[in-house]
C-alpha cells in the first residue's frame, strides 16, 4: 500500500514538474507527447499501409466526436456523481439540430449555416437538461438515472414517429460543408496528394474544438466550483451544511455535461452526412460510459484516453478476422467455428472486466489535487510536497 | 466560565443575553413516534453550551431541525434573531449557523487542504461566469483561502496533513478536519455532533483544547456528546434532552447530581 503510494507521489511529482508555468493551461508536456505519440502511431499505421490516411482522418473525427460525450458525462458523473443514461439523447438533439436546420434532405427547407445549427443545437440541449433536472436533482441520484433512461426513449421514439418534423426511419441525408472558409486545402494537398478534404476539414475542425473545450472543462474542474462539485459527489449533505446551493451546482454541471454531448452530435451530421433515429440506440449510452470508467472516471485526461481506447475497440474490432494470429487462435479451438468479427462485443466485455480487475481507477485516474492555477506560489508548494515527502518517508 | 470569557470576542457586543441561536417550540414526529416535543432552548453568543440525553433523546434529531436537514412539524428556529425556519440547509448555513456530522464520510479524491477550502463562504469562483472573467479576483481569493487554509491546519495541529487523500485519515483526524473546515466558514455559532465518539482519549483531549481555546476568542459552540467526562469538562450550560423533551438546563456541576438526569440514563427510557 505505503510503496503504491510513494510511485504516485513520484509521479505526480514529475508531471508538475512537467507542467508548464506560465498561462498554465492545463495541458502538461506529457499530455502533449501522449497526444503526439498517438498521432505518429496512426502516421506510422497510415504509413505501413494498414490504414488508409482517410479512414485515419476518420478515426481521428470519431476521438473527437466521443471526446466531447465522454468529457460531458465526466463532468456529471465523474465530478457531480450524477448518472445520465441519456448521454445519445443529447447527442440526438444535437445531430437532429444539425440535420433538419442545415441538410438538403431535410423535410424543412431551411438550409441554415452550422454555425447557427450548434448555436440552436446548444440552446436546445440546455433548455432539456433544465427540464430534466428540475424534478430529478432535487432526489437523489438513482432518480436521475431512471427518468434519463426514460427520456432516451421518448426522444429516441420522438425521432422515429414524427415523420413529418424528423423523416422518421427515413433518415436525413447530405450535410453542408462544416466551415468552408478554413483554409484546409491548401495545407492538406501540400502533405497528401489523395487526402478527402472533406475529412480533413471535419477532423480538423472537431479536434480543434475538443481542445478548446478541453481548456475550458480543466478551468472549471480545478476552480473553487469544480471543487464544490465534487464534494458534492462524495457528500451531499456535507456541501449543504456548508452553505452551498448543491442543486444549483448540480444542475450547472448537469446543463454543461448535456451541451458537450450536444455538440457532438452536431458534428456527427457533417461527418457521415446521414442520420436516422437508429443511430440513437441506448447501447450508445454505455459506450460513453464504457469510455469514461476505462478512461479514469473523474479525470480529464482519462476522458480523452478514453474516447481513443473506444474508438479503438469499436473499430478496431472490425479487423480481427484480418489478423492471422487471431484467426488461428480462434481456430484452434475445436468443435466450434467462429467468425471472429461476430464475437467482437463479447472481446468488448473481457477487455472491461480485465480493466476493472486490474485497474479499477481506470487507465488514467485524476490527480489528488486540483487548485486554481497560480494560487499558490511555487515554493509552498514544493516546501509542501518537500514536508510531505520526509513524513512518507517516516511512515515507510 | 464562557461568560466572561467572552470579554474577548472583538467587536461583538458582549451583552449577557446575546442569544445566537433559539429555537421556540419545536416539534417532530415520524409516523407515531415522536421525536422532539415542543423544544425550546437558547444558546448565548460566546458559550459552550453542551447538550446530553440518553440514545433515542432527540438530539441528533433536534440539530438536523435546526439545521434544516428535517422539515419541522411546528416551531420556529432563529439565527441572530432572524427567522431561519423553513430556509433550506445551505441558506441557514449562510445565515451564520455551521454544524458537523456524527459521521463524516471521507471526500474521495480530494487533498485535506482541498478539503478545508470548500469551507470558506462566498467565494466568487463558486460561480461559473467568474471562472472566465474574473479569473484574478479568483485567483486572489484562492491564495487568502490557502493562507487561512494553512493557518487552520497548524492550529489544529494536523498541518502536516494538508497533503494526504482524505480517504487517508483516521477517524480522529477526520473530525479535526471536519472542525477545521467549519471553521473555515466564520460561523456565528458552530454545532458539533458527537466530536469525540471514536476518538482516542489523547486526541480528545487535544480537542477540548482546541474548543476551548476559539471560545476564548469568541466562537459560540452547541456541542452534542455522549462522552460526560469531556463535555462536564468544557460545555456550561449544559441541556438535557429525555424522551424529545428538554429535561433541565443547569451547570455541569447541577445537571451531575439532579437525580431526573441520572433516572433518565440509568431508568425507564427506552
Amino acid at each position: 500500500m505505503s510503496e503504491q503510494q510513494s510511485d504516485d507521489i513520484g509521479l505526480t511529482d514529475r508531471l508538475d514538474r512537467l507542467r508548464i508555468e506560465p498561462g498554465n493551461l492545463g495541458v502538461s508536456v506529457l499530455d502533449l507527447t501522449a497526444v503526439g505519440v498517438f498521432v505518429l502511431f496512426l502516421l506510422l499505421l497510415v504509413g505501413v499501409g494498414v490504414l488508409s490516411l482517410n479512414y485515419g482522418m476518420y478515426l481521428l473525427g470519431l476521438v473527437g466526436m466521443y471526446g466531447f460525450m465522454v468529457v460531458g458525462l465526466n463532468i456529471q458523473w465523474g465530478y457531480a456523481g450524477l448518472i445520465n443514461f441519456s448521454v445519445i439523447a443529447f447527442w440526438g438533439i444535437g445531430a437532429y439540430a444539425a440535420a433538419l436546420l442545415t441538410s438538403p434532405g431535410s423535410p424543412h427547407d431551411i438550409l441554415l449555416s452550422p454555425v447557427i445549427a450548434l448555436v440552436v443545437a446548444i440552446v436546445v440541449a440546455a433548455i432539456v437538461a433544465v427540464l430534466i433536472g428540475i424534478p430529478t436533482l432535487r432526489l437523489r441520484a438513482d432518480y436521475l438515472a431512471i427518468a434519463s433512461l426514460g427520456f432516451a426513449e421518448v426522444i429516441r421514439l420522438l425521432f422515429l414517429n414524427e415523420r413529418e418534423w424528423t423523416a422518421g426511419s427515413r433518415g436525413i441525408s447530405g450535410a453542408p460543408e462544416l466551415f468552408g472558409w478554413l483554409p484546409v486545402e491548401p495545407v492538406v494537398r501540400l502533405l497528401s496528394a489523395e487526402a478527402s478534404i472533406g475529412t480533413a476539414r471535419n477532423t480538423i475542425v472537431i479536434l480543434g474544438m475538443l481542445f478548446v473545450g478541453y481548456l475550458l472543462v480543466r478551468r472549471i474542474h480545478r476552480s473553487p466550483w469544480g471543487r464544490v462539485v465534487r464534494t458534492i459527489r462524495g457528500d451531499e449533505d456535507l456541501a449543504k451544511a456548508l452553505g452551498k446551493n448543491t442543486y444549483m451546482m448540480k444542475m450547472q454541471a448537469f446543463v454543461i455535461g448535456c451541451v458537450l454531448m450536444a455538440v457532438a452530435g452536431w458534428f456527427y451530421m457533417y461527418a457521415f452526412q446521414y442520420l436516422d433515429p437508429g443511430e440513437l440506440e441506448p447501447l450508445q449510452t454505455f459506450y460513453v460510459w464504457v469510455a469514461l470508467i476505462l478512461g479514469g472516471t473523474g479525470s480529464d485526461r482519462g476522458s480523452i484516453i478514453g474516447a481513443v481506447t473506444i474508438v479503438a475497440i469499436l473499430e478496431g474490432t472490425r479487423f480481427l478476422n484480418e489478423i492471422d494470429l487471431v484467426v488461428a487462435l480462434f481456430e484452434a479451438i475445436p468443435g466450434i467455428t467462429l467468425n471472429v468479427s461476430a464475437v467482437r462485443l463479447l472481446l468488448v466485455g473481457l477487455l472491461i472486466i480485465f480493466v476493472i480487475r486490474f485497474r479499477p481507477q481506470g487507465l488514467l485516474p485524476p490527480k489528488e489535487e486540483l487548485i486554481w492555477p497560480g494560487a499558490a506560489s511555487d515554493d509552498t508548494q514544493s516546501r509542501e510536497r518537500q514536508a510531505t515527502r520526509e513524513q512518507r518517508g517516516v511512515d515507510e | 466560565m464562557s461568560a466572561e470569557l467572552s470579554l474577548t470576542y472583538d467587536g461583538a457586543d458582549l451583552d449577557k443575553d446575546d442569544v445566537v441561536l433559539r429555537t421556540e417550540s419545536l416539534k417532530k414526529s415520524f409516523g407515531g413516534l415522536t421525536a422532539t416535543d415542543d423544544v425550546s432552548i437558547a444558546v448565548e453568543r460566546g458559550s459552550i453550551t453542551g447538550m446530553i440525553g440518553p440514545n433515542g433523546a432527540g438530539k441528533s434529531t433536534l440539530f438536523n431541525l435546526i439545521s434544516g436537514f428535517y422539515e419541522l412539524d411546528s416551531g420556529s428556529v432563529y439565527v441572530n434573531d432572524t427567522e431561519v425556519s423553513g430556509m433550506k440547509p445551505y441558506e441557514i448555513a449562510r445565515s451564520g449557523l455551521m454544524r458537523t456530522f456524527q459521521t463524516p464520510r471521507r471526500l474521495e479524491g480530494m487533498t485535506v487542504r482541498e478539503a478545508m477550502l470548500v469551507g470558506p463562504q462566498g467565494q466568487s469562483g463558486e460561480s461559473i461566469l467568474p471562472l472566465f472573467f474574473g479569473g484574478s479576483k479568483v485567483r486572489t481569493e484562492e491564495t487568502a483561502n490557502l493562507e487561512d487554509a494553512q493557518r487552520m491546519l497548524e492550529r489544529f495541529e494536523i498541518d502536516h496533513l494538508a497533503n494526504a487523500p482524505s480517504t487517508e485519515l483516521s477517524g480522529g483526524q477526520l473530525k479535526l478536519v471536519e472542525m477545521a473546515r467549519a471553521m473555515m466558514a466564520e460561523p456565528d455559532v458552530l454545532l458539533l455532533d458527537e466530536p469525540v465518539a471514536g476518538v482516542n482519549p489523547t486526541l480528545a483531549k487535544k480537542l477540548a483544547g482546541f474548543i476551548e481555546e476559539l471560545n476564548e476568542e469568541g466562537q459560540t459552540f452547541l456541542i452534542i456528546e455522549h462522552d460526560m467526562s469531556f463535555i462536564m469538562r468544557i460545555a456550561d450550560p449544559i441541556i438535557v434532552l429525555d424522551q424529545g423533551r428538554v429535561l433541565m438546563e443547569d451547570t455541569p456541576e447541577t445537571v451531575r447530581s439532579d437525580e431526573r438526569v441520572i433516572e433518565a440514563y440509568l431508568g425507564g427510557s427506552p
